[in-house]
């Protein structure tokens, strides 16, 4: 057993002489597999904390909903629902009131007028008990609050617009209500307007159920009843009784049942995960892949250090396996350290996505549970990654004859370019040119220190280009969308209006105004596609002073109906301008609407990067039999207006539900992409910090192969400084070959990440390839910067070298 | 005369191609050693000394000739077996010493002895570091020691194998002359022992205290006999 202590005395004095660059390689491990770990954890925390928020509030299982505009006594509807064969199997049943209501919420700082939705909810025996109201500051409501005018403001328009917890509303038309709290509730964990849009600023505010009978003028009435049905009891049965009785009840008025699993928000939530977690998968991959990489790099080089003791071993006879131990030995260091680290980094990627994501996306209930698990599977890849880096160097190393291996110098690869390279001349003295000269006498060693850098560049470049461009792509909408107006603003209208309505004439008659443009926004869809592309098509004058969209292919004049596409849409299409069409569109008839199909050319495409977005010419709403109804209005103000004015001079106008102006349109979708993008600056960072510790370890490990060269140069009396510069300038050099390279391949990578990748992902939208400037700019001061200096930190210990003893030992 | 004879060269050349030239190290090399012969391999820089040594202990495969070792036919014979032959059969002293440098002195020679005796009981290896004289320096390690210290540990080690055939490349390279000396007598010792030893140099004094000296010149053997004179003493060698 004295053999054992010895191979575990010395590959201890390995693991100390070398202790710096294995605890550099397990980083970097544990930054590829702990921000796996993290990423994966965040989906398995979003879905462990809907379940959790939607079961803590009693999310109801059925939700009918009558057609808008319709009412009925609350009381008759509780009545025909206790009465179905089915009752028994009713949990709870609650009516409500929903009306949709312009919000004033404005701050010192800020004019917030945001269309909203008044919540009117049972508050008897502490209620509401379906679908409740979590109370996250102030106080919920109380039964007593029945009687004023007291209500609990959603927290997301809290936390959007950084209102205070507690305060005033003031409802259009005066009326001002006393908020004693804030809330989230589960119909609203992401808050939808009525027209369904995401981004839209949208304010719920939830209030007894006889508030909003009294402020909405509905005296007794309800337009909403959510049940909840007792687990293991008929559900369908009690849908279907729900709403045959309901039916009866109402005679014509419309009603839908919603189930809970088929809740807009519910399902907006839960989807998104999907999709989020596709793009964290790519960055896991990304981030993996250069991590291993880079370990596989730098243990080559670690292995190519032993090269000789190896060939030695050789010849003494140790037997293959036996050689491989001592290097093996070295990859199970770094994988046990990796594994370590890896649960550090990865409870530090946790930490941080906990922090961002209960920041920005408030809920009653977060889980955010240690995921063993996921942990482990990360360990696994922390472990196995750098035990098959090392296994393959070694591998190859101990095939290497024996007279290779303890031939005195490192026997370049004959031919090549090395012979060829070292015969261009090099203006200046032999010192000056010495660093060129050992860049280019090993060319193997010079491209392993420039892969390992590049390695880290194409990372970066891969992973920040994606955020480059998605950032860009958001940009090129709201550039498109703000074109030369961007005092524009959309009023949205609260339903269908004849366009010499009054309510219409008193927006498009205003004196504030200096223009105004009606419209229409309908639902469509564009065919054939796989499964048809579903559109939002907008009527606009494509005449108009005002705003018409851009168009980058075609011409927007015409003689006959014809559309204009995104550019995304006709690629997916496969249509271009001339090209024929089908829109499947609604086109009324009688007081209803029937899907119908025309065959449509496409004029002109815009740069527009949302796929679902399609204009029309507005004198073709004949094709929807629409002439002259309107819901939109595109307005602008007239000289010495400014917008805030047009907004309160609007608010609360007869039939108006929003008006926004079209820059606050571009920034709440920033915002939104913004608190995403929030989890992709923690990975930037991680990226970032693999990238530098690849770079200063790649340059440690070829400084150590230098150590006898700096050794002789000493011994020829060459000051530190000189020799400190001679490896500045091979890093530089090398520095920039490596970031050049991976700078390239980086831009490869992404060009391929956004062709076959992102598109599948991202269905609706057209993403554009960019790359930023400061992006660049980063991986060059990485890449460059950071390994030219790199040498400077080993100046302490070229001071301190003990040149007798680094020549001696013949490596 | 008559006993089958440990090592056995017939006809081995070694070329090496760099580019369009071709350097031929070693030409039409013949060669057959008897156990227990202290012979020695006498030669200007770059006649292909190493190379020889290099062919013998299997760290090398001839270009063309066979090379037969202890009994081992060296072409073609397969990688573990290879393995086999370098541990238990020869021991190197190489020219560079070649010593690890993260184990002390008395560590590689554990080392080689772990090695070659694979767990059957071996030489004590501070015992054999205080027959080359180093009883003071076992812990140290080779970048505290000497050129000459380092090649006493490399002699240390390749004696600590008890292998049959000894190949040493300029043992006495680099130390002084009592050094040098002491260093002789213990591979005679290993001779007389019955150890094949062959010693590479460039030193014809050392020559003279061989049984045999084979003389090479530009790959091929020019000489082949007894020392002129007759094997000297050891004592009186003077360089
Ligand atoms: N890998 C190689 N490629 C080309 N030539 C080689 C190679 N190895 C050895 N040589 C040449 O073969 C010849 C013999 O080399 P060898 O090392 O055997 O010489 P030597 O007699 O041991 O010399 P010295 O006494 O200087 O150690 C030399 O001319 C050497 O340059
Ligand atoms: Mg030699």
């Amino acid at each position: 057993m004295r053999g054992l202590a010895l191979w575990l005395r010395w590959s201890w004095r390995d693991l100390r002489a070398r202790w710096l660059q294995v605890a550099a390689i397990a980083l970097i491990i544990a930054i590829g597999s702990g921000t796996y770990s993290g990423l994966t954890s965040v989906s398995a925390w979003r879905q462990a904390s809907y379940d959790a928020s939607y079961d803590a509030l009693d999310m109801y299982d059925l939700r009918v909903a009558l057609t808008t505009g319709s009412f009925a006594d609350a009381d008759r509807l509780l009545a025909a629902a206790a009465a179905i064969p089915h009752a028994a199997d009713i949990a709870a049943a609650e009516p409500r009131l929903e009306v949709p209501i312009q919000v004033d919420a404005s701050t010192a700082d800020e004019l917030v007028l945001v269309p909203g939705r008044l919540v009117g909810v049972d508050v008897r025996d502490g209620g509401p008990h379906v679908s409740g109201i979590a109370t996250v500051e102030g106080r919920g409501l109380r039964p007593d609050d029945a009687a004023g005018d007291t209500v609990v403001v959603d927290e997301h328009l809290v936390q959007r617009h950084d209102l205070a917890p507690t305060g005033t509303l003031r409802l259009s038309g005066g009326r001002e209500l006393r908020y004693v709290g804030t809330g989230l509730s589960p119909e609203n964990f992401f808050p939808v307007d009525d027209r369904g849009s995401v981004f839209a600023d949208f304010a719920v505010v939830y209030a007894p159920l006889s508030t909003v009978q009294r402020v909405g003028g509905h005296p007794g009435q309800a337009n909403r009843l959510v049940l909840r049905v007792r687990p293991g009891a008929d559900r369908d049965a009690v849908e279907r009784e729900i709403e045959d009785a309901l039916a009866a009840e109402l005679g014509d008025v419309g009603l839908t049942v919603t189930r809970q699993e088929d809740d807009q928000v519910l399902r907006l939530l839960y989807d998104d995960i999907e999709g989020d977690q596709r793009f964290y998968d790519i960055f896991a991959v990304l981030i993996l892949a250069g991590a291993t990489f880079a370990a596989f790099n730098l243990t080559v080089r670690i292995v190519e250090a032993q090269r000789r003791e190896i060939g030695i071993g050789m010849a003494l006879g140790v037997p293959p396996r036996t050689i491989a131990v001592r290097p093996m030995l070295v990859g199970a260091q770094v994988a046990l350290l990796g594994v370590a680290f890896g649960v550090g980094v990865g409870l530090l990627i946790d930490e941080l996505m906990a922090d961002l994501l209960s920041g920005f996306f408030p809920l009653p209930v977060w889980e955010f549970a240690f995921r063993p698990g996921i942990f482990l599977r990360g360990a696994a890849l922390g472990l196995a990654l750098p035990l098959a880096a090392t296994a393959v160097p070694v591998r190859r190393a101990v095939r290497v004859t024996p007279v290779e291996a303890v031939s005195t110098t490192h026997r370049t690869a004959s031919g090549g370019l090395a012979p060829l390279l070292s015969r261009l001349p090099l203006p200046g003295s032999s010192v000056t040119q010495m660093p060129f000269r050992n860049v280019l006498r090993e060319p193997r060693r010079t491209l392993l220190t420039a892969l390992g850098i590049a390695a880290a560049i194409t990372t970066l470049i891969g992973v920040i280009g994606m955020v480059d461009s998605f950032v860009a792509t958001i940009a090129a909408g709201d550039d498109e969308i703000v074109g030369d107006t961007p005092d524009r603003l959309t009023v949205d209208l609260d339903g269908f209006a004849l366009v010499d309505a009054p309510e219409v004439t008193a927006i498009t008659d205003d004196p504030m105004l200096r223009a105004a443009e009606t419209g229409l926004t309908l639902g469509g869809t564009l065919e054939p596609g796989d499964d048809g592309i579903d559109v939002a098509l907008y009527t606009v004058d494509l005449q108009s002073d005002l705003w018409v969209p851009t168009a980058v292919e075609g011409d927007l004049d015409h003689d006959g109906p014809g559309l204009v596409l995104s550019e995304k849409a006709a690629a997916d299409l496969g249509v271009g301008v001339g090209d024929d069409v089908t829109l499947r569109h609604p086109r009324r008839e009688g007081v209803g609407y029937r899907w119908v199909e025309s065959e449509l050319a496409v004029l002109a495409l815009h740069p527009n990067p949302y796929r679902f977005i399609v204009y029309l010419d507005d004198e073709w709403a004949s094709l929807f039999d629409l002439e002259g109804v309107v819901n939109t209005v595109r307005v602008a103000p007239a000289d010495g207006v400014t917008v805030p004015d047009v907004q309160r001079d609007l608010f609360g106008q007869e039939g108006v539900a929003s008006v926004v102006p079209v820059t606050d349109l571009a920034r709440s979708v920033r915002d939104q992409i913004d608190e995403v993008f929030g989890i992709f600056r923690v990975i930037e960072g991680a990226v970032l910090l693999m990238a530098l510790l690849i770079a200063f370890n790649a340059t440690s490990i070829n400084l150590d192969e230098r150590a006898r060269e700096n050794a002789t140069l000493f011994a020829f009396g060459l000051p530190v400084s000189r020799v400190v510069l001679v490896a500045v300038t091979e890093s530089l050099v090398i520095g920039v070959l490596g970031t050049v390279t991976g700078v390239i391949a980086g831009r490869l990578l992404l060009a391929w990440l956004m062709a076959a990748i992102v598109p599948g992902t991202l269905p609706d939208i057209g993403v554009v390839t960019y790359l930023s400037a400061s992006t660049v700019a980063t991986a060059l001061v990485l890449g460059v910067l950071a390994v030219t200096i790199a040498p400077l930190l080993t100046v302490r210990r070229l001071r301190r070298m003990d040149i007798p003893s680094t020549l001696r030992v013949v490596e | 005369m008559g006993s089958v004879p440990v090592i056995e060269l017939e006809a081995v050349g070694r070329h090496y191609e760099v580019g369009d030239s071709r350097v031929t190290a070693l030409h039409d090399v013949d060669l057959s050693v008897e156990p227990g012969e202290f012979l020695v391999v006498l030669g200007p820089s770059g006649c292909g000394k190493t190379t020889l040594l290099n062919l013998i202990g299997a760290l090398d495969t001839p270009s063309e000739g066979s090379v037969r070792v202890a009994g081992h036919a060296l072409e073609g014979a397969g990688r573990k077996d290879l393995f086999r032959f370098r541990r238990e059969t020869v021991s190197f002293v190489f020219q560079s010493f070649n010593l690890f440098p993260a184990l002390t002195a008395r560590e590689n020679v554990q080392f080689a002895v772990d090695v070659a005796r694979r767990g059957r009981p071996g030489p004590d290896a501070s015992e054999v570091l205080e027959r080359v004289g180093l009883a003071t320096r076992m812990d140290h390690f080779s970048h505290q020691l000497s050129g000459g210290e380092q090649q006493r540990v490399a002699i240390a080690r390749a004696l600590a194998t008890g292998n049959p055939v000894l190949l040493a490349d300029e043992p006495t390279g680099e130390l002084d002359f009592r050094t040098g000396v002491a260093i002789l007598e213990l591979l005679h010792e290993q001779a007389h022992a019955g150890v094949t030893v062959m010693i590479v140099t460039h030193n014809r004094e050392i020559s003279r205290v061989a049984d045999r000296v084979v003389e090479l010149s530009s790959g091929t053997v020019v000489g082949d006999g007894p020392p002129p004179g007759g094997t000297a003493d050891i004592a009186s060698l003077h360089w």
